[in-house]
């Protein structure tokens, strides 16, 4: 299962997701949620293990990412990068780890809370790609998955 | 010299660890005479304020914490809100923090915040790094007192030296990051008795915090 978590601020995730993911998605359009930042409580790590203290819509996100294999953000971009839509949504993902530490690809990593998570990301506009491939593959280090790469809307090829 | 510091963490300030930092900070900018102003964005009410601030001086700081990798995402919003030219010149140096103590986990944020001050009209007055603050929020306990007391007066230290030098381009700024990745023997260490004294570690705070689940729990599955 592939779950898209669609940033933009239209709702419209075009055809271009069709094309390009093979197998079971969920398309999840983030901009008709309530969505609050990540207030780094650590309450989701010290206090309440695997659940957020923020009460809002991201909880679904949570409990759909528990049963899924591959994590797909779209979003616009700034300076270079995912605009704060988009980063809040990865933000928030802190749950899906635990307090615990452990040595991972050469790092210091948290500990997963359920399972690895493939990443990849599908931007808009124009940004610092290199850095985006970077941003995504350390991404997908802490997810314990695999980046799934960088592409900017309109370009690609069916990859999964 | 007057400095405006703006605190990027999204965590209320009076639990916040960039907020210890800057008071740190700021401690050793008094002592050698400069003053500053402080706003953080984790309180909407100070975003105007902190906005008609960033336009009014030339010597601006951001201090944050490593989110996911990157800058958090309240902060990108309030970066989206400023201008992208400038009617004074202005110089941004940032202040970037992060729980693990290897400072190549802060190398690709470091990144973007190098390349941000042009894309605002300013200049780079470079990037203060540390890792290793998880504790600071824990300074009052008995076992963390010495080291992170410590910590911080390495953070006043950094205060006189930008009081000094106007930026972080020198060598002190550099050395203060420490080591980039641990060595093959911590990683050693770790797993033969370091992991264990940290869980029980984590375990103790989580208990303190009225915890009643293990932090590993799957509460969704």
């Amino acid at each position: 299962m592939t779950i898209v978590l669609n940033t933009l601020e239209d709702g419209a995730v075009f055809g271009q997701i069709g094309t390009l993911i093979n197998g079971d998605l969920e398309i999840i359009n983030t901009s008709d949620m309530k969505i609050a930042h990540c207030m780094g409580c650590n309450q989701c790590w010290l206090k309440t293990p695997g659940v957020c203290a923020i009460k809002d819509d991201y909880e679904e996100i949570i409990k759909k990412l528990v049963g899924a294999e591959n994590l797909w953000l779209v979003s616009d971009t700034r300076f270079g990068f995912v605009d704060w839509h988009g980063k809040r949504v990865m933000d928030r993902i802190v749950p899906m780890l635990n307090m615990y530490i452990e040595f991972r690809d050469g790092s210091e990593r948290h500990e997963l809370r359920y399972h690895p998570l493939n990443f990849c990301l599908l931007y808009k506009g124009e940004a610092d790609r290199e850095f985006l491939e970077e941003w995504s593959r350390r991404v997908a280090s802490n997810l314990a998955g695999k980046s799934l790469g960088v592409i900017k809307m309109g370009e690609g090829e069916q990859c999964i | 010299m007057h400095i405006v510091i703006i605190n990027g963490s999204p965590r209320v300030q009076k639990h916040s660890n960039t907020d210890k930092i800057i008071q740190s900070f700021g401690k050793g900018l008094q002592e050698t005479g400069s003053t500053y102003e402080l706003y953080s964005l984790s309180n909407r009410r100070e975003w105007d304020a902190a906005l008609d601030a960033y336009l009014g001086n030339e010597q601006i700081i951001f201090a944050l914490p490593l989110y996911v990798e990157c800058v958090p995402s309240i902060m990108l919003e309030f970066l989206e809100t400023l201008p992208v030219e400038r009617q004074q010149p202005a110089q941004i140096s940032f202040i970037l923090h992060g729980g693990f103590d290897e400072g190549h986990q802060l190398r690709l944020c470091e990144r973007f915040l190098q390349l941000l001050p042009a894309k605002l009209g300013c200049s780079y007055g470079g990037c203060l790094i540390q890792g290793g603050s998880f504790l600071i929020r824990m300074r009052d306990d008995e076992k963390m007192k010495a080291a992170m007391d410590k910590k911080m007066d390495g953070y006043t230290k950094m205060g006189q030296s930008f009081a000094s030098h106007g930026n972080f381009m020198t060598p002190e700024a550099s050395k203060f990051t420490g080591p980039e990745k641990n060595p093959w023997f911590v990683h050693l260490l770790f797993k033969l008795f370091i992991k264990r004294l940290v869980r029980n570690n984590f375990d103790y705070f989580a208990k303190q915090w009225g915890c009643t689940r293990p932090l590993d729990d799957k509460p969704y599955l």
